[in-house]
């Protein structure tokens, strides 16, 4: 039995999955001051009503977002090893301190980090938690790992991220802002994993404990504690994931979780959610935190309606409840109540609340579908501009400007309280089918419960030089005798890959490549090896997709 | 939409090379592009990266006369490059961003108006092309153009050579010790455009310093008379002290500085073949400096290989540049002096080499002289490589012909086929914006 905890901003929801069938949900408030407690109290019910084995526990929790909207950082010292570039002053949420040090784009150490520099300049202050980043520390990691083998030495530094182990794609600033957040949770995020570990000891649970991330991948537990930063925005993660456990989404498909103030959309290619190019945005800093590709819209169940001139806006403020439930202005879900498409709260109020929008010549009932059309509409641009954004996305090959992919949606998959009736309509206006899971209402629970661990690595190979580098497994050596082609480099990514899973404890499943380049090196007039990156990640999905009942 | 300073169109064509070996290869924007994402530039609010689309046929034969056709000569990497370049133009008429910078290959500005094959490693002119299609379909009138690649741009003179609306300006190491062999003072242009090809040949190792002092005494001056509604800026790379086919001794900080003032308002990747130690920096220098950002920390790891501009490189800078100044200030006294000196008919004589493809051109121009227009010109062209011979005329009708220039020009290919010493004949007219193909046997 999988169990799954999604920790949302109103409810906590659990569940227990088995054999492709939902066993058992749950929904309690969530409890702010204390997640935990709350996360316990759906963890017990599901236990109580459902005795068997758990083999694997799941926990989706808004955790590291809370603490980052709310300010909760610790002070953290920002280290940077710039070189020559951007300058970032200004560009990072703190003021980092600018080191000697740099690696050149082919992975050369130029210029090493100086002793002498370190003593001077780095303070004997309090705050033992450190961010170090590097420009190309995924080329070459030494630097990183010299600054932070001096930090623990010199400094008793009790915690240091790393930038390059966050990620092993190109992005020096990405990687340096992910690092900081990542330093500034750990320490409370530390106490978090004690206290669930404790308290799952004290169940005699001990099945693992896996955190979801961002990019709806897990990690075990003892992983997120170093990485906590990766366990951000997981709400609508796992609400992707319960997507894709749910239902069986092939082709051009865009997924609506319909909330109180906001609709999250997703897109779909081929049975799978896209990742955000680069990385997750942390309040408005570009970080390498993987994540997917959503788009938020002010459109949700509380959210206000108008009227301007004759047009009817949805959102995006929200001015209070639904009519229906005691507000003081309509709201889309007074017109869905009216549809009979939500049935909650005082019909009579949500009809008046339909009845006060100065519509002529319309009854209630007509008034109400003006509403959910106009959301349906505002909804439907902005899935018009996923699209597009996804089609004009810059590309660097020929050939992928004279066959451009062009995207043709087959579907419109609503989970979320309110999903139905705008998921329908908007299907209808962009001529796709409409697919509205069962269980969609504890979609991110499910999600949670089955997804699969992520795992991605990054690969370069210069046969020039010899030599390989692998950012995230803080790795340049000497390229194995043999690997010179594609397919050997291929092989060679997919064992550094499963070699680096299995010491991390995660199911095994499928990899995958998910780019490959290879480039020619010339040096005078002759070719004289080449250049492979290679982007291989353990096939993301769900451990068991689930029947419909 | 909220404007941004800088639209920039990067596509390095990572599945193309003239040759596996040829400095034109897939390796030439990769470590370009590694620095580009490291430095995480591509996130930066003021930048927005744009898609290039393929140009049209009719963009390209808006400026080029492809012997036979160009559908022949062009590959789709070239409309791609030119389409990331009118992809560029159009950010920035539609002004959506300040500025933009067409990071795009292969390069164009050795591309002339009439095509046989490639050489330079260019085939078409993507500035000409972008040029052509904003002034078709964006309303531009008067533009500047600012070669700063290390090799003359003897693609882009020959294209405005008649062109008094456009001024051309090229600073290259001289024609005499390097390729194509061109790009000397005494070029300014046909009669009808005398002054408007303004070139400014400098010695072999010139530095950041004498590259700032023509741009600072020369080319902003010139720019700040012309009074151009766009400056262009063709942005070759290989003045940098590290390029293997020059030999001058610009940095990146020197290349970073010139966009700050030039402020062009469209760059487009020319040359560079420095792949590793120059072009990263140098394209993230211009970059930054374009999107108004602070690029003073973008230094190669080894600038102190740089050589120190002589002393000697800097008085012959000096006198170039007065001189340079005297005839420009003397520009509208010359152009009458020169229009008096040819009468009716500008001609000229000259041999076109095609070294990518091995074609040797011979060509026979001819200007009209009109006070009513800019004039029509006549092009005789024969070529001869592996394919044998090749040859064709063509007759260029300006924008503004006058029925006189328009019934000359018509006529004279109308002759010329009755004549029949030629395979092709073409009337390219920038009226109706189109390339006629007249008769011509296959
Ligand atoms: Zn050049
Ligand atoms: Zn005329």
């Amino acid at each position: 039995m999988l169990l799954g905890i999604d920790v949302g901003g109103t409810f906590t929801d659990a569940v227990a999955v088995a054999d492709g069938r939902v066993l058992e949900t749950v929904k309690v408030p969530t409890t702010h001051d204390d997640l935990l407690v709350g996360i316990l109290a759906a963890l017990d019910h599901i236990v109580s009503r459902c005795p068997r084995q758990i083999s694997r526990v799941a926990l989706s929790t808004t955790w590291v977002t809370n603490a980052v909207v709310e300010g909760k950082l610790d002070p953290v010292e920002l280290l940077v090893m710039a070189g020559p570039g951007l300058n970032l002053s200004g560009l990072l949420p703190v003021t980092p301190r600018f080191l000697t040090g740099y690696v050149d784009h082919r992975g050369i150490q130029v210029q090493a980090p100086d002793d002498g520099e370190l003593q001077q300049r780095i303070p004997k202050t309090a705050d033992s938690v450190y961010a170090v980043s590097g420009k190309f520390s995924v080329r070459n990691p030494d630097a990183e790992q010299q600054l932070n083998a001096w930090l623990k030495e010199h400094r008793q530094a009790e915690h240091v991220t790393l930038g390059g182990k966050l990620s092993g794609s190109l992005n020096f600033l990405r990687r340096t802002n992910g690092a900081y957040f990542n330093a500034a949770v750990w320490r409370r995020f530390k106490d978090f994993e004690a206290a669930i570990n404790q308290a799952l000891a004290a169940r005699d649970i001990i099945a693992p404990l896996v955190i979801l991330k961002a990019d709806g991948g897990t990690m075990p537990l003892t992983a997120a504690g170093e990485m906590p930063v990766e366990a951000i925005f997981t709400g609508p993660a796992a609400s992707v994931m319960g997507i894709q456990a749910l239902t069986d989404c092939r082709g051009t498909m865009v997924s609506l979780d319909v909330g109180g103030t906001t609709t999250d959309l997703a897109l779909w290619q081929d049975g799978q959610p896209l990742l955000a190019a680069g990385g997750a945005f942390v309040e408005r800093y570009p970080t390498a935190v993987r994540a997917f590709q959503l788009l938020s819209v002010g459109v949700g169940g509380d959210s206000e309606v108008r009227l301007a001139g004759e047009e009817v806006v949805v959102g995006p403020l929200r001015r209070g409840p639904a009519m229906a439930n005691g507000g003081t202005v309509p709201t889309l879900s007074d017109a869905m109540i009216v549809l009979e498409e939500a049935s909650f709260g005082s019909r009579k109020l949500a009809e008046a609340a339909m009845d006060q929008l100065a519509l002529p010549g319309l009854t209630v009932r007509e008034k109400a579908e003006t509403v959910l059309q106009a959301a349906a509409r505002q909804v439907v641009v902005a899935i018009r501009q996923m699209l597009l954004r996804e089609e004009t996305k810059p590309v660097y090959r020929v050939a992928e400007i004279t066959q451009p992919v062009i995207l043709d949606l087959q579907g419109v998959i609503g989970v979320g309280g309110a999903a139905a009736p705008i998921a329908k309509r908007a299907a209808a206006l962009l001529g796709a089918a409409c697919v509205l899971p069962e269980h969609g209402e504890v979609a991110n629970a499910i999600g949670a419960a089955v997804s699969r661990p992520t795992l991605e690595i990054n690969l370069r190979a210069d046969t020039v030089a010899g030599r390989y580098s692998v950012g995230e497994l803080g790795l340049e050596a000497a390229l194995p005798v043999g690997v010179r082609t594609v397919a050997a480099v291929t092989d060679f990514a997919k064992q550094l890959l499963c070699q680096r899973a299995t010491e991390l404890k995660m199911e095994q499943g499928e990899s995958e490549v998910v780019s490959l380049e290879s480039f020619p090196v010339v040096k005078g007039f002759n070719r004289s090896g080449w250049i492979y990156q290679c982007r291989m990640q353990l096939t993301p999905g769900v451990l068991m997709r689930l029947e419909e009942a | 939409m909220e404007r941004k300073e800088l639209g920039l169109v990067f596509f390095p064509a990572f599945d193309w090379a003239i040759s596996q070996t040829h400095p034109e290869r897939q390796e030439r924007l990769l470590y370009t592009r590694d620095q580009l994402l490291e430095e995480g530039v591509l996130d930066l609010p003021q930048i927005r990266e744009y898609r290039p689309g393929m140009a049209e046929w009719a963009d390209l034969e808006r400026v080029h006369i492809g012997v036979p056709g160009l559908e022949s000569l062009v590959k789709d990497a070239h409309r791609v490059a030119a389409g990331g370049a009118i992809e560029a133009g159009k950010a920035v008429c539609s002004g959506e961003t300040a500025r933009a910078f067409a990071l795009v290959r292969p390069p164009g500005h050795h591309a002339m108006r009439v095509v046989h094959g490639t050489r330079g490693f260019c085939t078409v002119n993507m500035e000409a092309i972008m040029i052509e299609h904003l002034r078709r379909h964006h309303g531009i009138g008067r533009v500047a153009i600012v070669d700063t690649d290390v090799h003359h741009g003897d693609g882009t003179q020959d294209i405005y050579y008649h062109d008094p609306d456009t001024l051309f300006i090229s600073f290259h190491q001289d024609g005499r010790t390097l390729y194509p062999g061109s790009g000397f003072v005494e070029e300014q242009g046909g009669p009808a455009a005398f002054g408007t090809t303004f070139n400014i040949p400098l010695p072999v190792g010139t530095g950041d310093a004498g590259l700032h002092r023509v741009l600072d005494e020369l080319v902003l001056p010139v720019l700040a008379d012309f009074k151009p509604d766009l400056i262009i800026n063709s942005a070759g790379q290989d003045n940098h002290y590290s390029d293997p086919l020059a030999n001058m001794s610009v940095t990146a900080q020197g290349y970073g500085r010139l966009a700050e003032k030039l402020r062009a308002d469209v760059a487009v990747l020319e040359g560079g073949y420095s792949i590793e130690g120059a072009l990263p920096y140098v394209n993230l220098g211009i970059l930054l400096a374009m999107a108004g950002l602070d690029y003073s920390r973008v230094i190669e790891p080894d600038r102190e290989r740089c050589p120190a501009q002589s002393a000697d490189v800097t008085a012959y800078i000096e006198k170039l540049i007065q001189e340079r100044r005297q005839t420009w200030r003397e520009r509208e006294n010359l152009k009458r002096r020169e229009i008096a000196r040819w009468g009716d008919e500008w001609q000229r004589r000259r041999s076109v080499y095609y070294d990518d493809s091995g074609i040797e051109e011979e060509q026979r121009e001819t200007a009209r002289l009109c006070h009513h227009c800019y004039g029509w010109q006549g092009i005789d062209t024969s070529s001869r490589g592996s394919f044998g011979r090749k040859s064709a005329y063509a007759a260029i009708i300006p924008r503004n012909a006058c029925k006189r220039c328009l019934q000359e020009a018509q006529d004279a290919v109308w002759s010329a086929k009755q004549a029949g010493r030629h395979q092709y004949y073409y009337i390219q007219n920038r009226q109706t914006d189109c390339l006629e193909r007249i008769g011509g046997k296959k």
